[in-house]
């Protein structure tokens, strides 16, 4: 009985002051109010992405007339280009994951995860190959994309992303493929050097979203005048 | 007897918590949080906040195309110009100017060669470009190449390609955006500007008041990508 009552009693205390002295200190109270914060402006952001997505469907909707339909043509294009609407078609999808080496005491772990540069050196293969669509995750790939590490995740669109990274490129399947198993080409050297691993399906169809955020340049303006 | 059990019972909790005061105020010191989630949070909160901004003005500029692509045949073809002009500049098909840098890239002379295999790489340029974009670039090219969401930078034999066309040294990138982020961005301290010139290259970069970008030279053809509809709500 005496037992009993004292591990209780210890549990009790455990359990309290645990929590009150975890509540009250200042730093997690920062915490808890700049996380709501983050989830309400998130919620917000979802919300918008949702409603911008629906106003260009109306609007694609409402300029649908016979006869316009060359122009729309040409429109699809440069929005293609442009990065604002989903794409479908054949490519090949590119899942990267962390390496499996057994590292050696000392050894630098950083050296055997996927860095931003791994990313881009697999999209600028896929590139050289002739892919006309890329997405990282979903995240379309834009002229103006980047691919950061940030800690152990990666930075694209400003959106961050954790492995494992899943790259999509519509083009011709098999010459995709073909560039990236090149011998002595990128996946030759992430997978047998670093570790990495590396997996490649062709794919007969596959879909990459639009960009979902807003594209309005601030500093960059057409500049028509001629030279 | 109970009485008994009860008062031993008593003593017992009281003594669990006691214990327990002490063990936790010698265990006292230690941080609760690693000091940079609130700063990690605050960055976060900044960039969602101009997320929605950016969002908000593209919402309204939709209402308005809309409203005016529902008056008739003229006003949906006007509208339908004015989607095709602005997806023009996005999709890198003309040319632009604005406020910049301008930075160049050239193996440094004169001084001891590092050997070959740090001369001036695809990769580098990658990089830089990269750097470029993470500080919000809003377009770039590499000696008169526009960058574009497809544009491969590659080493073929001893020249780099870039939108397949040769080019050679010196690399002039120009990118356009705020000049000081920009720069600072590739300039800072430990960054890859410093790595590159500890390699043994020349890299110089200039804030500019106004750079002039030129539009991808090449056609779009999409052999393979088809834009898919989205069902309207």
């Amino acid at each position: 009985m005496l037992v009993v009552a004292l591990f209780l009693g210890l549990m009790i205390a455990v359990q309290f002051r645990a929590y009150r002295e975890i509540q009250q200190t200042v730093p997690i109270q920062r915490v808890q109010r700049l996380m709501a914060e983050v989830e309400a402006a998130r919620k917000e952001r979802d919300l918008l992405q949702e409603r911008v997505a629906g106003l260009r469907a109306e609007l694609d909707a409402a300029t649908a007339q016979t006869g316009l339909q060359p122009l729309k043509k040409k429109l699809d294009r440069y929005q293609i280009g442009a990065g604002i609407v989903v794409v479908s078609g054949p490519g090949v999808e590119v899942i990267l994951e962390d390496s499996n080496v057994a590292l050696q005491p000392g050894q630098n772990p950083n050296l055997y995860v996927i860095h931003d540069e791994d990313i881009l050196r697999v999209l600028n293969e896929l590139r050289v190959a002739g892919a006309e669509v890329l997405a990282i995750n979903d995240e379309r790939v834009l002229a103006n994309t980047e691919v950061r590490c940030i800690g152990p995740s990666i930075l694209v669109n400003n959106k961050r992303l954790a492995a494992p990274f899943r790259i999509t490129a519509i083009g011709d399947p098999d010459n995709l493929e073909s560039a990236l198993r090149m011998r002595g080409g990128v996946v030759d050297t992430l997978q047998q050097y670093w570790g990495i691993q590396v997996s490649i399906k062709k794919m007969d169809q596959l879909t990459i979203p639009a960009f979902k955020g807003s594209q309005k340049y601030a500093y960059a303006h057409p500049y028509l005048e001629e030279e | 007897m109970l009485q008994r059990y009860f008062s031993i019972a008593l003593v017992g909790l009281i003594l669990g918590l006691l214990l327990v005061l002490l063990f936790r105020t010698t265990n006292q010191g230690e941080p609760t949080v690693p000091g940079d989630r609130a700063h990690e949070l605050t960055v976060e909160l900044k960039s969602l906040t101009q997320e929605r901004a950016g969002l908000e003005a593209e919402a309204r500029d939709l209402e308005q195309k809309l409203a005016r692509a529902r008056l008739g045949y003229v006003q949906a073809e006007e509208t339908i110009r004015t989607q095709i002009e602005e997806a023009t500049v996005l999709a890198g098909m003309t040319r632009v100017a604005g406020p910049g840098v301008r930075v160049t890239l050239m193996s440094r002379t004169g001084a001891t060669p590092p050997g070959a295999i740090f001369a001036i790489r695809d990769e580098d340029l990658l990089k830089l470009v990269n750097e470029l974009r993470a500080a919000k670039a809003e377009a770039l090219s590499i000696n008169g190449q526009r960058l574009t969401a497809t544009s491969a930078i590659r080493l073929a034999g001893a020249h780099i390609n870039v939108n397949l066309q040769r080019i050679t040294p010196p690399y002039e990138i120009l990118a356009i955006g705020d000049p000081v982020s920009l720069r600072n961005s590739l300039e800072i301290k430990g960054g890859l500007v410093e790595t590159l010139r500890d390699w043994g290259m020349e890299v110089t970069v200039e804030t500019e008041n106004r750079v002039i970008i030129p539009a991808y030279k090449r056609p779009l053809v999409y052999e393979y990508a088809k834009p898919v509809l989205e069902a309207s709500p």
